[in-house]
């Protein structure tokens, strides 16, 4: 494991140009099929991670953007789920936690499918991965037919949409449920906290959490909700990951995940083109998951979308940048457009010493300028946002933002994530898809 | 509905420029004036020059200065030798060091950069009967060791560079991969040896050609360049963004030399190769 996570760079990417050192970046954490999140930090490959990833790795290989994916889509299970985390067996089982031994795919899994090889997480992260594959095929196309790579990941692309609106369709409405809070990829955001108060932790004696070895625990999750994260997870496990055989104790509709299904269901039509196959489907299936989105997560009176509890059937009273994200969305009335447009510049999101969007209102109770989700600023949100702002035709706001973005980015070394108030870089520095990101951003 | 791909998704990263530069031996022309005419107009930005034995490069120069003042671009030379500073024979090693001397003298006259040779061509393989070589590997390495080390002498007295190519292991048993020159030349202690790289050679002998170029970034000086099937850049698989995009980040300020064997129409082909590693990231 040293030798992966501790190769010298010799090379130190600050000295570099920004986009020297965002190449670097990548080069330096691609691991031969994929890419790492972190070298320190996060040593196998994450789902949307490397969605992102590919998405700035196809500005330097075609061939490695389609990889990335592959790899990813490689631990598909046979019920359609991409699995969030799936790890590379050249790791010794303590390299993270929760590990293969914890999650038991291969044998936890095997009702609902999960592969004999390799091991997976059993949860999902939000559904990136079908708009990464159309911007890696466009930025390639040639290599992209050559390599028969979208005539591969579509069928497995709509067979994880496939899961995600029926099995996973928890509340009735439409709309795909998360059952953990590593689902939505925000994990410690306070829009979790109401829901996870009916969650007994697990005790603290019965596992060890490798993210304390690399991370500092004032930027990490506390042991009080890691504790929880363990419980969901292993009452998932122990139902076999069967969704509607397990007892969701934690289930919510989140704004960011089904923007990210609706993007991404779109991206599925220009694929279906491109294979000579109708579109039409996806295309129905974009606008009505769009309706429902509103109608159901929509929150006129904050300006924002908010996260709905599926065990109260209540929105969630906490403002998110989740509830922004949805900007990306193509179709989305004029009304809710500006609405979101004048709470990104209102006084929950505007932040002192970022250009990025806070993970959480900087003026809410529960604002912690320092711990993950419950404020610092992240890349990915930054780039989804940039994106909505100029699908919608908000061209002076996003280039403000894609300044800053790259800016940040180069400053702090392209960190996981910056402290809205200090501006500060935080977590893990070289991160990946803040590097890739960086790299699509800088073809603008 | 349209998914929202913006045009921007598609345009190039400005990036800097790697300059080509293309061997003599592609050119058509009788002359180096006549072939730099062509090397211009197919977008190169040098010559790479081929040295024989028998002191021909010496006795090149008054052609070679000639050139030069007509403007052509002459920065390295690649040794086209019968035999090399790692051979089995005593007098052909001797006869290749004062040969790799003398064209470190005329590059120098030239005002050029340096001189490219790997450790032997074509006279063993430990892939190949009889499989196990005269020399061990300990000898090996003393041989490379001394005659490296007088080469680096007199290439800093000329005030030019020695490039080691590794080559692939069906014509070199000695330095195959990066990592070996790597060793040999930091054994040397000299900073006028450099490692030439070569794509083909990599994309046989390296686990992850991307990977070796960065973790010997300090030591790479030259790199030539030629597809999978030892054809023009674009005629095989080679990931070429990858290999690019490597070389950009670790700032390689030298040339891409087309060193290559042609597939179609020659000039057509020879032409092709700039705008080809232009559109793969150069």
């Amino acid at each position: 494991m040293r030798g992966l996570l501790d190769r010298p760079a010799p090379t130190a990417s600050a000295a570099l140009t920004l986009r020297r050192g965002a190449a670097r970046v990548l080069l330096d954490n691609w691991t031969g099929t994929s890419t790492v999140p972190s070298r320190t930090l996060y040593p196998h490959q994450w789902s949307w991670d490397s969605a992102f990833i590919a998405i700035g790795l196809r500005h330097l290989s075609a061939r490695r953007a389609q990889r990335e994916l592959e790899s990813l889509l490689a631990g598909q299970w046979a019920d359609g789920r991409l699995p969030h985390i799936v790890f590379n067996p050249a790791l010794p089982p303590d390299a993270y936690f929760p590990s293969p031994d914890f999650w038991q795919s291969s044998r936890a899994g095997r009702t609902a499918g999960a592969p004999s090889t390799p091991e997976t997480s059993g949860i999902v992260q939000p559904p990136v991965h079908a708009l990464a594959a159309w911007l890696v095929h466009r930025a390639d196309p040639a290599e992209s037919r050559r390599r028969g790579f979208l005539a591969r990941a579509y069928p497995r692309l709509v067979a994880w949409h496939d899961y995600l609106l029926t099995r996973r369709d928890l509340g009735g409405g439409g709309l795909a449920a998360v059952v953990h809070p590593w689902e939505p990829g925000m994990d410690n955001s306070p829009c979790w906290d109401g829901p996870l108060q009916r969650v007994d932790p697990a005790a603290p004696d019965a596992y060890h959490r490798a993210d304390l070895n690399h991370g500092n625990p004032a930027d990490r999750p506390t042991d009080l909700d890691y504790g929880r994260y363990v419980r969901l997870a292993a009452d998932y496990r122990d139902a076999e990951y069967d969704d509607h055989a397990a007892r969701h104790r934690f289930a919510v509709e989140d704004p960011c995940f089904n923007a990210l299904l609706i993007v991404s269901e779109s991206a599925l039509a220009n694929m279906a083109g491109e294979l000579g196959r109708s579109g039409a489907p996806h295309t129905a299936r974009a606008a009505e998951l769009t309706r429902r989105l509103v109608s159901r997560l929509w929150d006129d009176t904050s300006g924002l979308f908010r996260v709905r509890d599926l065990a109260t059937d209540a929105l969630v009273d906490e403002r998110s940048v989740t509830g922004l994200v949805p900007l990306a969305v193509p179709h989305l009335s004029r009304d809710v457009v500006k609405r979101l447009h004048e709470t990104l510049d209102g006084p929950h999101f505007r932040a002192p010493a970022t250009h990025l969007i806070p993970s959480y209102d900087v003026t809410g109770h529960a604002f912690d300028p320092h711990r993950y989700w419950r404020g610092p600023a992240w890349f990915n949100t930054a780039w989804l946002i940039h994106r909505g702002l100029r699908t919608h035709g908000l061209t002076a706001q996003a280039e403000r933002l894609r300044q800053g973005f790259l800016a940040e980015a180069g400053r702090s070394d392209f960190a996981e994530y910056v402290d809205p108030v200090t501006g500060g870089g935080r977590g893990a520095r070289r991160f990946s898809w803040t590097a890739a990101l960086t790299l699509d951003l800088l073809c603008i | 509905m349209e998914c929202a791909v913006q045009p921007a998704d598609l345009r190039p990263i400005p990036r800097g420029t790697l300059r080509t530069a293309v061997q003599e031996q592609l050119l058509p022309g009788d002359t180096l004036q006549a072939k730099w005419d062509i090397a211009q107009e197919s977008g190169y930005d040098a010559i790479e020059l081929r040295a024989r034995g028998d002191f021909h490069f010496t006795a090149r120069l008054d052609e070679l200065r000639q050139a030069r003042e007509d403007g052509v671009v002459m920065p390295t030379v690649c040794v086209d030798m019968p035999h090399f500073f790692g051979a089995f024979d005593e007098d052909q090693r001797r006869d290749a060091i004062a040969q790799l001397k003398a064209q470190l003298t005329v590059i120098a006259e030239l005002g050029g950069l340096g001189v490219q040779t790997p450790a032997a061509f074509g006279m063993f393989s430990r892939r190949l009967p009889p499989f196990e070589p005269p020399r061990t590997e300990q000898e090996d390495r003393e041989i490379l060791l001394t005659g490296l080390t007088e080469l680096g002498e007199h290439a800093r007295a000329e005030g030019v560079t020695l490039f080691l190519e590794p080559l692939n292991r069906y014509e070199d048993h000695m330095v195959n991969r990066l990592d070996q020159a790597a060793d040999l030349i930091r054994a040397t202690g000299m900073d006028c040896i450099r490692i030439g790289i070569d794509s083909y050679h990599m994309n046989i002998e390296e686990s992850d050609p991307v990977a070796a170029i960065l973790a010997h970034a300090d030591l790479i000086g030259h790199a030539q360049v030629s597809d999978s099937n030892r054809l023009q850049p674009g005629a095989g698989h080679l990931d070429w963004p990858a290999w690019l995009s490597a070389l950009h980040t670790i700032g390689y300020d030298g040339h891409l030399v087309a060193e290559c064997r042609l597939t179609g129409d020659p000039i057509e082909a020879v032409r092709s190769i700039p705008a080809f590693l232009q559109r793969s990231g150069a």
